[in-house]
């Protein structure tokens, strides 16, 4: 079991991380949600362009047994994908936090950030 | 013992779940658990894949306790067994087992059991949560036709343990004085294995050389389970969950009854006209001659992905747009590393080397017919 936290990171209750960087939001799952899920071999992940609302399915991550979907923990428009995955989805179970990332995200209503929870406060949930 | 712990599910609902008497070992190995008809089981203890193919490659211990065990005996068994299953329990000597299935009157599959033909009793081995169901049909069958036979639902004594895998009897030769090799495929003996007594039979749910063991009273698994893994260490040996357990048996496109009987599914549907033995009466045996009359059924078929995706129960599968079948197994392949499921598809759809959509969350995957199994014999040595 592992449960690596980073503190630079940003959280949902859902176990996604979010890395705000200006107007860009990178996101994933975090070690946790991995280490539950183990062994993920497919991650179907959206069009480059596509519009989401917080709280909207983002992607799907399959583990050999379970359909696990994501949600996005803001609104916004897709602008980048993490394409290593199709071929290699066991990445996010390697390194969540790094090339294990799922979307990038340019964020639409900044106020959405104030309702993700800090490492600290997802630590308590886990 | 076996446990009864009560569990509040997320519906609020108080639910009775089974542990198996090796609950303890399989917590002290890191097991993570999962709910499989009313049993708290391992689903994994490293990683499904890891176990998969370790099962494949050279040998894997499987704690099967959810399964059921039911004697018959008396001087009726084998009438009984005659009358309720579409094998001629007659045919099946002494020391061997047959893989069958027990139908209602309309045809349709109660449950898939093996029988095991043991001195002048049998026992059968009907599936996790089906013992109750089963006893009580065979009890009543044998009331209505005055047969002198007792059926007793022994399930609680009886923990079920399976060795699979090339290297299984190779390992299992070393803790036992009978020649394993005199044990032929379906074969089944009681047998003294490391000073405890058990039923061994050449069977099992994973298409490799493997056996399973009945073992009463329960407690004595416990050192049997723990002398199996130390004495496996040389062929580097695991314990195996129940998720590599499903993706080993869907390889090599074994049925599991809960996904591939739902709804009420026939033998021919199923594709199990291979262990119909018509040169008997047997209940439901009128209906499946009249279906086979007849002709137009759906019929178990596998499909092989051609993109990425992994099929699942439930997934409609369609061609040219229109809904020819419906997935009732689907995973992903650890040794093809794709997507595999099997499909009840329409009879006129089903042609090897045709190509079907399966659709997943909206999109239509590409799909190949291909023959039964997933994953040939000689897999292993094409690696």
């Amino acid at each position: 079991m592992s449960n690596e936290i980073r503190d630079d990171l940003k959280y949902t209750d859902s176990h996604e991380w979010i890395k705000i960087n200006d107007s860009i939001a990178t996101i994933g799952i975090t070690d946790h949600a991995q280490s539950e899920l183990t062994d993920i071999v497919f991650a179907e992940l959206p069009e480059i362009g596509k519009l989401v609302k917080k709280g909207d399915e983002l992607c799907v991550v399959e583990s050999v047994k379970s359909v696990s979907e994501i949600y996005s923990p803001l609104s916004g428009k897709i602008v980048k994908i993490n394409e290593k995955l199709e071929d290699a989805p066991e990445i996010i179970n390697g390194q969540p936090y790094d090339d294990g990332w799922l979307v990038e995200i340019e964020i639409e209503k900044k106020d959405e950030i104030d309702a993700l929870i800090s490492g600290s406060e997802y630590q308590k949930l886990i | 013992m076996l446990n009864y712990p009560f569990l509040i599910s997320h519906d609020g609902e108080i639910h009775m779940s089974t542990q198996s008497p090796l609950h303890k070992n399989h917590a002290e190995l890191k097991a993570k658990f999962t709910e499989f008809a009313g049993f708290n089981m391992p689903l994994q203890f490293s990683s499904i894949k890891d176990e998969h193919l370790q099962v494949r490659k050279s040998v894997g211990l499987f704690d099967v306790s959810h399964m059921s065990n039911v004697w018959i005996t008396g001087k009726d068994a084998e009438k009984l067994l005659t009358l309720t299953t579409i094998e001629d329990a007659s045919k099946i000597v002494k020391n061997k087992s047959q893989y069958t299935a027990i139908l209602r009157d309309d045809g349709t599959i109660i449950d898939d059991t093996i029988f095991m033909h043991l001195d002048d009793r049998f026992m059968i081995i009907p599936n996790a949560g089906m013992d109750e169901i089963v006893t009580d049909w065979l009890n009543k069958k044998a009331k209505e036709h005055n047969l002198s036979v007792k059926v007793e639902n022994v399930s609680k004594d009886y923990v079920i343990l399976a060795v699979q895998g090339p290297k299984s009897k190779e390992l299992l030769q070393k803790m036992t004085d009978v020649d394993l090799s005199t044990i032929g495929f379906f074969g089944c003996k009681e047998i003294v294995l490391a000073d405890q007594k058990c039923i061994i039979s050449y069977t099992g749910y994973t298409g490799e050389l493997g056996f399973e063991l009945q073992i009463t009273p329960v407690e004595k698994a416990v050192p049997l389970f723990n002398k199996i893994l130390g004495i496996g260490k040389e062929f580097k040996i695991k314990p195996i969950g129940l998720g590599a357990r499903d993706t080993l048996r869907l390889e090599k496109c074994f049925l599991l009854a809960g996904n591939e009987f739902e709804g009420g599914r026939t033998p021919l549907e199923a594709v199990m006209s291979w262990a119909i033995n018509w040169d008997h009466e047997f209940i439901g045996k009128e209906s499946l001659l009249k279906q086979k009359e007849e002709g137009s059924y759906q019929r178990l078929t596998c499909l092989e992905c051609n993109e990425k995706g992994i099929p699942r129960h439930g997934n409609e599968v369609k061609k040219d747009g229109k809904i020819v079948g419906m997935i009732s197994s689907g995973t992903i392949s650890p040794c093809l590393n794709k997507g595999i499921a099997l499909a009840y598809v329409d009879p006129d759809e089903r042609k090897i080397g045709s190509e079907l959509d399966i659709v997943i969350r909206g999109k239509n995957i590409k799909s190949t017919i291909v023959k039964s199994p997933f994953v040939k014999k000689d897999w292993i040595s094409t690696q």
